[in-house]
């Protein structure tokens, strides 16, 4: 008798944990509001169109919640650090580190690419282009063990307990219940926030081009030489990977900064680590101009500290290196006429959108 | 009989649209596609494979990173009378024939583009654009979704107002030290081509006749070789009948229009309907 009562109180005791336990991660929802608004996203004359995913249309609720799981520590292991930490807004967010840092204080091996304008990035995402989309991409950093080194199979279980976030799940997406909560939903959020970072196109370039603004004599002549308007300048060939409006072309390219003599010399293979191809190793996204001042250093491995010193790559015409691009070639541009191009990058900050708190 | 009045025009709109919809259904109709091929003097072209530039008469080494162009206006051409009927395949598309060496399969498969279903018949031949056609070119790539092939901002050039209609690009051993160069060497060209003007259209004459409901497709070789024919002496100056790559190895500025210009007509020489 004194064995069965024993076993009851265990069966009890058991009992009340799992339902502990059980009870924050699978709680009814449906009495809470869901009422979708959807998210009027600003998108400047003469940029690409918006496109966004069937399966995840932008909401008012989604980019709330997006922006929480942005900013929010919980995304790593040891609730040190989150998206921002690489991703500063003041910093076009991007941040100013060669290689980011992870909460383990190891270096990536790659530069943190700025979010600005990403929602336009249809050739793949990251460096190399290996995420076909942002809410693939939103995926990536939480399990990386250079970067917030966490696991989803173990944040989930946090969002779920969570005080503030099942109900910010249930606004975005109308769940019914804390257990449908899962890390393509909370990625659908990431990449909601990350589709609205589009620039406000009142950066003095976008003034110029519609006629509220002049550039000064330098950056008139830094202009022509990125676009080879004129035949009163040197071409600098910038605007082949850096065309308007987004100041990329969304292309893949190895512009020379590692000597290399054949595609296996790559310390860093870039697109090729990722199609096996051997004539991609090297090669690397172009990355947006837009606010480029504010992203230093440069390059995916963040070597160049200055704008001097990428323009003096580029004058040199690269290094030898296997796949190099062709556009990469001596510019013979003078010291004046390199800085007649960085006054003209200047141009391209846009302040009000890194200034803007979101 | 007033209400069988109002029925009558009811009527005669049914009959009406009845025999359009006969008509429609009547047309008997064959499918055209495009297949695009290169080649480099007979050999298969494939980027970043070595050669020379124009064997025995310039002896350069030389590899390619880029070809790609726009077809617009494409027709198939029937003789009527004096005239030339024309109707229409597609009016516009981006031919990518950028092969590498590894993507054999593809470079041996072409680029086929689905045309329109078009009247079965026979035709007397095809005539095909390159490059985009101005009503076309009038608008830019912000005017496109991402996956329309004019959306395509690596190929607008602003200072032109104008699609970039073809690229060639590429390196070429200049010195001869067996080294493709960029530092400090200048082995790069990067031929852009662009503007209204130089719109090259080739009519092709050649009997085609397409059955009824036949899937067929039409072709098209371009040796690219051909390309750097050239016979304006400021831009041959080895009097070779070749442009001269070292030292006209771009053509953006007004300057190089005339190498623009020539790159684009050659075209018109440089393709072939296979058979």
């Amino acid at each position: 008798m004194k064995e069965l009562n024993t076993a009851l109180v265990v069966t009890l005791l058991l009992g009340l944990l799992v339902q502990c336990s059980t009870t924050p991660l699978d709680r009814d929802l449906s009495h809470l509001p869901y009422t979708p608004e959807p998210y009027e996203v600003k998108v400047p004359e003469g940029f690409p169109r918006l496109e966004v995913p069937e399966d995840n249309p932008i909401t008012k609720a989604g980019v709330a919640l997006g922006q929480k799981l942005f900013f929010d520590p919980i995304l790593s292991a040891d609730s040190t650090m989150s998206c921002v930490n690489c991703h500063l807004p003041y910093f076009a967010l991007t941040d100013v580190e060669a290689t980011s840092v992870g909460i383990d204080g190891l270096r990536g091996r790659r530069s943190s690419m700025s979010l600005l304008n990403v929602a336009f990035y249809n050739t793949g995402l990251f460096w190399d282009g290996r995420s076909p989309s942002l809410e693939a991409q939103a995926l990536e950093p939480v399990e990386d063990t250079l970067e917030l080194h966490h696991k989803w199979v173990d944040l989930v279980p946090q969002l779920r307990e969570h005080a503030e976030y099942p109900a910010l799940f249930r606004a975005a997406f109308g769940i019914q219940n804390t257990a449908e909560i899962n890390k393509e939903l909370a990625a659908k959020a990431i990449a909601q926030f990350e589709r609205v970072q589009i620039s406000d196109g009142r950066a003095k370039f976008d003034r110029v081009m519609q006629g509220e603004a002049t550039f000064t004599p330098d950056e008139a002549a830094g202009y022509d030489m990125f676009f080879d308007v004129t035949n009163e300048f040197p071409d600098a060939e910038c605007g082949h990977c850096h065309n308007v409006p987004l100041f990329t072309t969304n292309e893949y390219f190895n512009n020379g900064i590692t000597a290399a003599a054949t595609p296996e010399d790559f310390p860093d293979p870039g697109l090729g680590g990722v199609t096996g191809n051997p004539y991609d190793m090297g090669k690397f996204r172009a990355p947006s101009l837009r606010n480029i001042t504010l992203t230093a250093p440069y390059m995916h491995d963040g070597r160049f500290k200055t704008l001097s010193e990428v323009l003096d790559h580029y004058n040199q015409g690269g290094q030898t290196s296997a796949n190099v691009s062709p556009l990469i070639r001596p510019l013979k541009l003078s010291e004046v006429e390199k800085r007649q191009i960085i006054a003209f990058l200047h141009t391209l900050t846009d302040r009000k959108f890194v200034n803007h708190r979101r | 009989m007033r209400k069988l009045l109002y029925l009558l025009p009811l009527s005669l709109l049914f009959f009406v649209t009845a025999c359009g919809d006969d008509d429609v259904q009547a047309e008997e109709t064959a499918e055209v596609n495009l297949n695009f091929k290169a080649t480099y003097d007979g050999d298969d072209f494939y980027t970043e494979n070595i050669y020379k530039l124009f064997e025995g008469v310039d002896d350069t080494d030389i590899k390619f990173s880029t070809f790609d162009f726009f077809i617009g206006n494409v027709s198939l051409i029937k003789n009527v009378g004096e005239e030339f009927e024309e109707t229409e395949l597609l009016e516009i598309d981006f031919v990518s024939l950028s092969f590498d060496p590894g993507q054999a399969a593809q470079a041996e498969a072409g680029v086929t583009i689905q045309g329109r279903k078009v009247p079965a018949g026979t035709y007397d031949g095809i005539k095909i654009g390159f490059g985009v056609p101005a009503d076309l070119n009038r608008t830019s790539p912000s005017e496109y979704g991402s996956g329309d092939v004019l959306s395509k901002t690596s190929h607008y050039w602003s200072g032109w107002d104008s699609y970039i209609f073809a690229k060639l690009e590429g390196l070429a051993d200049h010195n001869g030290n067996g080294v493709f160069e960029t530092s400090g060497v200048e082995e790069g060209f990067t031929y852009h081509m662009g503007t209204d003007e130089t719109f090259t259209e080739r009519t092709i004459f050649q009997t085609i006749t397409l059955e009824v409901d036949e899937e067929r497709t039409v072709n098209l070789n371009l040796d690219v070789r051909k390309l750097f024919r050239m016979t304006l002496s400021e831009y041959d100056q080895d009097d070779n009948d070749l442009l001269d790559v070292e030292d006209f190895p771009g053509t953006h500025t007004d300057a190089e229009l005339q190498i623009n210009k020539t790159m684009m007509n050659n075209f018109s020489d440089a393709v072939s309907l296979q058979e």
